[in-house]
């Protein structure tokens, strides 16, 4: 495919000394897509996206993005290339307000332009930061610390986001307010690479997926085949232990 | 007399708050902990002193162009001396041991320059030193400048870090660094502007101190201790608090002097440290981590 001007990667490779977390793995993500990256704990979801974010250098492989290759950039650039990254953990400023958070989030060049359109649709997306701007970040819950993860990656005006279990550790109906945002994001046009625990709401959202084991993609296809597939359905949503550990 | 005492003292701390603010910038952002820091403000002093005894170039003038030098020496000392052992420290954290040990070395060769340029007695020079009626005593003119330029930068500073996209990005570097990146910030050229920007304000805290007090070329390592005891006192990373202890230290470092004796001020610079090392490690004014 050498027009697609989506995210590729391409036949990447990830090793940690001797423990290959990602073997020849290769992922699309056209823009305005919504792809869910499916697996259990260990099969390299998390090593996949920071691949994208550039805090891992792949062995082998590339990552692409429309024609410029991603994989060989240092981190600080992914983003100002259009790719937000959302890490496990959130990443945000925890000692910075909710505010700071934010302005730094409009930091890269691309943002510096639409930044008040962009405040505006966030405090629309999530009404609570507007009303807790001058809170500390790290004081905030879980779910409204993830808010301004995902706020924060949003500021910067990217093209795709790339969201590291959004949902761990949420409450339940925090968890369903946090996919209810995802699906207005999704609506203004963003792609949106999804790794998730949660497989159940990521297949309601996403348009295709993957399965990932081991290192190596098992399976892809529509999200509401993944959704029916047996396969997925033993392994995810109806498995016994799967889905918690 | 209470009243001078606590002018000079005023005037003194406010020296000392600039100095630890530079030191304070070094450590949390770049993650150096600088002790050639003290030798970077004492060639300062004698750069003023030369520049006033030689070209007749008051210190007012030598600030606008030595506080550039010091921003541009600084960021070579980063790129020469500091890099490489950034770049093999990674995320390890050995990098604190390494500056540490580079920087003592480095030290030594800036004192032994000086004593070589200069010889070991204390210096210094006449800059405006009549004296004017601040609420009923005499203060010398020049230390009013003094305390006017450290109010104007400090505070300058202060709310340039706090106020401006620019100081916004060097306080996420210092507080979250594992994170700045994913906002588009390289974490290595802001830790290098950060040490820059220290050695800067080293320059500054050097000619404004030298134009009310005398100098020597071994004097450097007790400044880095008192600018590291105020970077404790105020708690590491917290500008404020650098400030309001440099103050502290000024104001209770005359007391002694004029109340007690002059020869126990450092006594009771060190004796304070170790009250608040052992029972306020967080700094006075560092809430619980």
């Amino acid at each position: 495919m050498p027009d697609f001007d989506g995210l590729q990667l391409d036949g990447l490779t990830i090793r940690y000394g001797k423990h290959l977390a990602l073997d020849r793995v290769t992922v699309t993500v056209g823009r305005g897509e919504c792809v869910a990256l499916l697996g259990a704990n260990g099969a390299g979801k998390s090593s996949l996206l920071k691949a994208i974010g550039g805090l891992v250098r792949p062995e082998g492989g590339s990552v692409r993005l429309g024609g410029r290759v991603l994989s060989d950039l240092p981190a600080h650039r992914i983003v100002t290339e259009g790719v937000a990254l959302v890490p496990e953990g959130r990443g945000i400023f925890p000692r910075l307000s909710v505010e700071e958070n934010l302005v730094l989030g409009a930091n890269p060049a691309r943002a510096r332009k639409g930044e008040a359109d962009k405040r505006a649709q966030v405090f629309d997306l999530f009404p609570k930061l507007a009303e807790r701007r001058r809170q500390i970040a790290g004081t905030m819950s879980g779910g409204e610390q993830q808010m301004v993860a995902i706020a924060r990656a949003l500021m910067s005006n990217p093209d795709f986001l790339l969201l590291d279990e959004p949902s761990l550790g949420l409450a339940p109906i925090v968890t369903k307010e946090l996919f209810e945002a995802l699906g207005r994001i999704r609506q203004t046009g963003l792609a949106i690479l999804l790794v998730e625990q949660n497989v159940r709401e990521s297949l309601k959202l996403a348009d295709r997926g993957y399965l990932l084991e081991a290192g190596r993609i098992v399976g892809q296809g529509a999200a509401d085949q993944l959704a029916e597939d047996p396969a997925v359905q033993h392994a995810f949503l109806g498995g016994t232990t799967a889905e918690i550990d | 007399m209470l009243l001078s005492t606590l002018v000079f003292g005023l005037v003194l701390g406010g020296s000392y708050a600039l100095i630890a603010m530079g030191l304070s910038l070094q450590y949390g952002i770049a993650r150096i902990m600088n002790l050639a820091y003290g030798e970077v403000m004492i060639c300062a002093a004698f750069a003023a002193m030369l520049l006033f005894n030689v070209a007749g170039l008051s210190p007012l003038l030598s600030l606008v162009l030595l506080v550039p030098a010091g921003w541009a020496i600084s960021w070579g000392i980063y790129q020469v001396m500091m890099r490489p052992l950034v770049a093999r420290s990674g995320t390890t954290g050995r990098l604190e041991v390494d500056s540490i040990l580079a920087t003592f070395g480095l030290l030594f060769v800036v004192q032994g320059v000086l004593l070589v340029l200069f010889g070991g007695n204390f210096q210094s020079y006449a800059f405006l030193g009549q004296g004017v009626n601040v609420l009923g005593t005499q203060v010398a003119l020049n230390r009013l400048i003094a305390f006017g330029l450290s109010v104007l930068i400090g505070g300058g500073l202060y709310l340039a870090l706090t106020h401006s996209r620019w100081g916004l990005a060097l306080r996420a570097v210092a507080l979250s660094p594992g994170s700045a990146p994913l906002v588009g910030i390289e974490v290595n050229r802001v830790a290098r502007a950060g040490f820059a920007l220290g050695g800067a304000l080293a320059v500054a805290g050097g000619v404004v101190l030298s134009m009310y007090q005398t100098f020597s070329a071994t004097m450097g390592v007790i400044y880095t201790m008192k600018a590291l005891v105020i970077v404790i006192m105020g708690g590491v990373g917290n500008l404020l608090g650098a400030l309001i202890a440099g103050l502290l230290l000024g104001l209770i470092e005359t007391f002694v002097s004029v109340y007690i004796d002059p020869g126990l001020t450092l006594a009771a610079t060190y004796g304070l440290f170790l009250v608040i090392l052992l029972w306020r490690p967080q700094g006075l004014f560092g809430g619980a981590k």
